[in-house]
């Protein structure tokens, strides 16, 4: 308010010297007119901060500077008569929509004829921007001539952008229409392309500076994804498009379009008035005063409305300006010729139709709706047998959806959730799309729509949530999106300062079993963030626990995603104590238990870190998760044998079990005494009790089979009286069916229980062609396991296939290790993975009168990594046994590669 | 003024900067390092690959100091920092000419 007076102050004192030179009135009436404009600021802000809107606040400035130019103007022109004619003043950008923001520049073109000489007019016009520098208005003036506005160049594209908003502001109109009428149009008509393709490349470019994600802490709101600068976008590409197309789809007056540009248009202006200049990061403490004052909350402003909850306002907004934006590039990109800037031209070739809906062009559009022969009629978009698959499609070609089907699927939400299936259908669909290479595509736009949280509703306390720290970077579900994307792009070949670790880390998410297990544990790993309890990592846990009791995952998977999720944090807990120190990997590898949970939780680690922001896994880092990987690997692989249950164990683990079976304590503890650990800690309590129910009906049938049949992976396990060959028959067994072993463990109890689980693929689908072999093929296995049928009669009714040759090749490795147990020896054998391998090793095994007190079978890829801790005698191998030993196996993998 | 420089274990960066934080010192620049010294490297054996470990994780941290604070700080560090085993790390001092703050052009010991 000084300030205003004190212009207005000198300007009335100025009035005392009315006999001054025409130069000296001319100041004056500048000065009062600058004191003009800076009162209407101030009236303007002040109705700002009543209630007025955005679009009437910038409207208000607008007004308020085309006064103020044109009363300059004119007195300039009573000054030097040179501007008089053959000059437009031009509103261009910004300030040519009539959208001037409280700081934003003023961007003013002196349009001139072709007969005026630029250097004759040059001061004058110099002192027009010079009279609006002192008003504190940043004016940012261009002097062309008429043909100069013709000219397109690329590396000025602005300037050709701005001039799509002229107005014109005083001065010369026959040559502005000249401008508006003739030259112009016919700059974009002739150029339109070139123009486009600049455009659409700025535009991909500034949002790859934003990370491509309008979900930051702290965004900006003109240049982020969904930011006003992508309104103009729109605007420019409507503009822009041909006459013949203009009925295309997208938009621009669909209302919640309208209502988000209000809505920035009004937060930008709160952003102006708050820093005092054009800056619009909407920062931390501009979200509380936002929250406070209820920027844009339209009076309905709840209780609850703290910062958290009016983000989440402002991120739906942005939302709908960026789905609109995309859709608006999307169209014009044109058909024949595929756009590299984005991206489409892999999907283009993978034109595909399915069910209720077809890709084309990159964009997958649902069937229209029809009249069935009952006469009602039908919308694909009501039928979760479509729509997921429609998701899945998106996840496998990273296709956009056309906007009909948006709108039809956003509308469907309340029909969808009526016909949705739960279970292993909805899992079934749910893997298809979490494992696709675009996961993160298919993944953001079910966000959207609304359709995630309706599958799993404990998505909702996520959405958009800003937990605010000086690290994160990007909203938590946003978070979850990036991090599944980094691992979708381990999958392919690596570039770039991490490549080397990248390579890795890939290799292990190629050799996970389950990869689906892990995306779903990313999904949920942070759900818990929306309930403030403190230990996120355990609310999540909570929360997944329901979510995968609906999609009905077995125990197995669902212990694996559970323990994912529950110890999320674990392995970066780790990585900051020292990964040298054998403590530091013991109790870590004590938390993890599994290589294949270990697995899992490195490539999530590996990806949380990555997702923070885009500079927070440094080599360093990784180098450090990856020694860490190998160190709780290889410790994991060793220490099996030393810890094993004690008679008086107490353990959580040991309570768990005995809870489950009332009374039976003692027995219980009976069963597990002389058991490894890792017996314990790798079964849910549940297989536990299982396999004790086995163990007690030995008397009556001394080989008890639990068979699990799934199409991915089956789990057979045996249960019977420790005693010779085994292992072997029950691998021959398996060989004979043609099974491929992939994991597979032994373990025996103090009483020579022996509980031996393998994990297996069905090669040649046998099992899933033919139901009736379910029980073919567990009656075969048990009475080989009970001496009935000799393993030999069963394979040799098997044709020996020729072998493919295998991609990789694997150098045999056999060692032994006396150190790592106590009582045992460890023989590893790394080798090329071929069936049968296994029942060669067993048998060598066997032949040389060695027992197997523990077995640890693992694949990764084409290599078989099988660990054995053998005694013989029931003490370790005399160092000529293990180099007998040796030769046995040496030869047993050469023939069976053969 | 004088210029530390300490090559540390990364398992011992917290206690190493509550440590000089306790003394005075609050601003310190941190790189993530690798290297070796005297502790050389070893081989790994991961699933029947041999990864070397040549280049071993090390913190290495910056702290110009005024001379008088430079044995409480150094001391401050080696206290921190010490497991007594190889590996522990590094400690270099030089003397530093001048600092500057660049927001305001303070200088010496004040733009500390």
């Amino acid at each position: 308010m000084q300030l205003a007076e004190g212009y207005a102050g000198s300007w009335l004192r100025n009035l005392g010297f009315a006999t001054e030179t025409s130069m000296q009135t001319n100041e004056s009436t500048a000065r009062e007119l600058r004191s003009k404009y800076l009162r209407r600021m101030l009236e303007i802000r002040g109705a700002f901060e009543t209630g007025a809107s955005g679009s009437a606040t910038l409207g208000a400035r607008t007004a308020a500077m085309d006064e103020l130019v044109q009363g300059l103007w004119q007195q300039a022109v009573e000054s030097d008569k040179r501007l008089a004619s053959g000059i437009a003043v031009l509103a261009i950008g910004g300030y040519g929509r009539r959208e001037l923001f409280p700081y934003s520049d003023v961007d003013l073109l002196y349009l001139l004829d072709a007969r005026v000489a630029e250097r004759d007019v040059k001061n004058s016009l110099r002192r027009i921007s010079q009279e609006l520098w002192d008003g504190g208005i940043r004016v940012s003036p261009a002097t062309r001539k008429v043909n100069e506005c013709e000219r397109f160049a690329e590396e000025n594209a602005e300037f050709t952008l701005s001039l799509m908003d002229h107005r014109l502001l005083i001065g010369d109109a026959a040559l502005y229409n000249k401008l508006a009428e003739e030259t112009f149009p016919r700059l974009l008509e002739r150029e339109r392309k070139a123009v486009v393709a600049r455009l659409m490349q700025l535009t991909v470019e500034r949002h790859a500076k934003y990370g491509d994600t309008l979900f930051h802490l702290e965004p900006n709101i003109k240049d982020c994804p969904g930011g006003l600068r992508d309104v103009h976008v729109c605007s420019w590409l409507a503009t822009l498009q041909p006459a013949t197309d203009r009925n295309g789809s997208g938009s621009l007056d669909d209302s919640e379009f309208r209502q988000a540009v209000e809505f920035l248009k009004l937060v930008r202006c709160f952003l102006h008035y708050r820093h005092q200049r054009d800056d619009n990061t909407l920062d931390w403490e501009a979200q509380d005063a936002a929250a406070e004052t209820g920027v844009g909350l339209a009076g309905s402003r709840p209780p609850q409305a703290d910062a958290a909850y009016w983000m989440r306002f402002y991120f739906r907004h942005a939302r709908s300006v960026e789905r609109n934006v995309k859709q608006r590039m999307e169209d014009a990109t044109p058909a024949s010729a595929p756009s590299k800037l984005l991206g489409f031209k892999r999907i283009r070739k993978q034109e595909l139709a399915s069910e209720g809906f077809r890709v084309e062009r990159g964009r997958i559009a649902l069937e229209p709706v029809t009249k069935g022969a009952n006469g009602l009629f039908s919308d694909p978009a009501n039928d979760p047998g479509v729509v997921l698959p429609v998701f899945t499609a998106m996840a496998q070609t990273g296709a956009a959806l056309s906007s009909d089907t948006e709108e039809r699927l956003s509308q469907a939400l309340p029909l969808l959730s009526n016909n949705l299936e739960e279970g292993p259908t909805l899992w079934n669909h749910l893997q298809q799309i979490l494992t696709g290479r675009h996961a993160g595509t298919a993944l953001r736009a079910m966000h959207t729509l609304g359709i995630l949280e309706l599958l799993i509703p404990e998505f909702h306390g996520i959405d958009a949530l800003v937990v605010r720290d000086a690290y994160h970077r990007y909203t938590v579900d946003e978070h979850t999106f990036v991090l599944i994307d980094t691992l979708h792009r381990l999958e392919g070949p690596q570039t770039g300062s991490i490549a080397e670790w990248a390579t890795r880390f890939g290799a292990l998410l190629r050799e996970l079993p389950h990869p689906a297990l892990l995306y779903l544990a990313a999904l949920m790993h942070d759900t818990g963030k929306g309930r403030s309890t403190g230990n996120h990592a355990l609310e999540s846990m909570r929360m997944a626990q329901s979510v995968v009791g609906r999609l009905e995952l077995d125990s197995y998977e669902s212990g694996l995603v559970l323990g994912l999720i529950g110890n999320h944090l674990e392995m970066s807990a780790a990585l900051r104590r020292d990964i040298f120190d054998a403590e530091t990997v013991e109790a870590f590898a004590g938390k993890v238990q599994t290589p294949e949970a270990l697995r899992m939780l490195t490539l999530f680690t590996y990806a949380d870190i990555n997702a923070v922001h885009p500079d927070a896994l440094t080599p360093w880092k990784a180098e450090n998760l990856w020694r860490l990987y190998m160190a709780t690997a290889n410790f994991l692989d060793r220490s099996v044998d030393e810890e094993r249950v004690s008679a008086q164990e107490e353990s959580e683990l040991v309570h768990r079990v005995a809870a489950l079976l009332p009374g039976r304590k003692s027995d219980v503890a009976r069963y597990l005494e002389g058991f490894p650990e890792r017996y314990v800690r790798t079964r849910s309590p549940e297989q536990v009790r299982t396999h004790f129910a086995m163990a007690e009906r030995l008397a009556e049938d001394k080989v008890q089979l639990d068979f699990r049949y799934s199409p991915t992976m089956s789990e057979l396990t045996v249960v019977t009286p420790d005693r010779a060959m085994l292992f072997a028959n029950m691998t021959g067994a398996l060989a004979a069916w043609g099974m491929n072993i992939v994991t597979a463990d032994a373990f025996s109890n103090r009483q020579g229980v022996v509980v031996d689980s393998f994990r297996f693929t069905d090669t040649f689908r046998t099992l899933e062609m033919n139901e009736s072999e379910h029980v073919a093929f567990t009656k075969s296995v048990h009475d080989v396991m009970a001496g009935t049928v000799s393993v030999e009669t069963l394979l040799s009714g098997r044709r020996k296939g020729r072998r493919k040759a295998p991609k990789v090749v694997v150098e045999t490795r056999i060692e032994f290790d006396d150190e790592a147990s106590s009582h045992s020896t460890l023989l590893e054998v790394i080798a090329q993975d071929t069936p049968g391998l296994l029942r060669g090793l067993s048998l060598a095994i066997a032949g040389q009168q060695c027992n197997i007190e523990v077995a640890l079978i693992d694949t990764e890829g084409e290599t078989a990594i099988d660990v054995f801790y053998l005694t013989h005698g029931g003490t370790k191998l005399e160092k000529a046994e293990q180099k007998k030993l040796r030769e046995e196996m040496l030869v047993a993998v050469e023939e069976n590669v053969r | 003024m004088q210029k530390i420089e300490a090559v540390i274990q990364p398992s011992k960066l917290d206690a190493v900067k509550d440590a000089l934080v306790e003394i005075g010192v609050d601003g310190m620049t941190i790189f993530e390092a690798r290297g070796h010294g005297r502790q050389k490297g070893h081989t790994e054996i991961y699933r029947g690959r041999e990864y070397s470990v040549d280049l071993l994780p090390k913190v290495k941290l910056e702290v110009v100091v005024r001379d008088e604070m430079l044995d409480k700080a150094v001391q401050a560090i080696i206290e921190a920092a010490r497991t007594g085993t190889i590996g522990d790390g590094k400690i270099f001092i030089s003397k530093i000419d001048e600092a500057i703050r660049i927001r305001n052009d303070e200088r010496g010991d004040f733009a500390l």
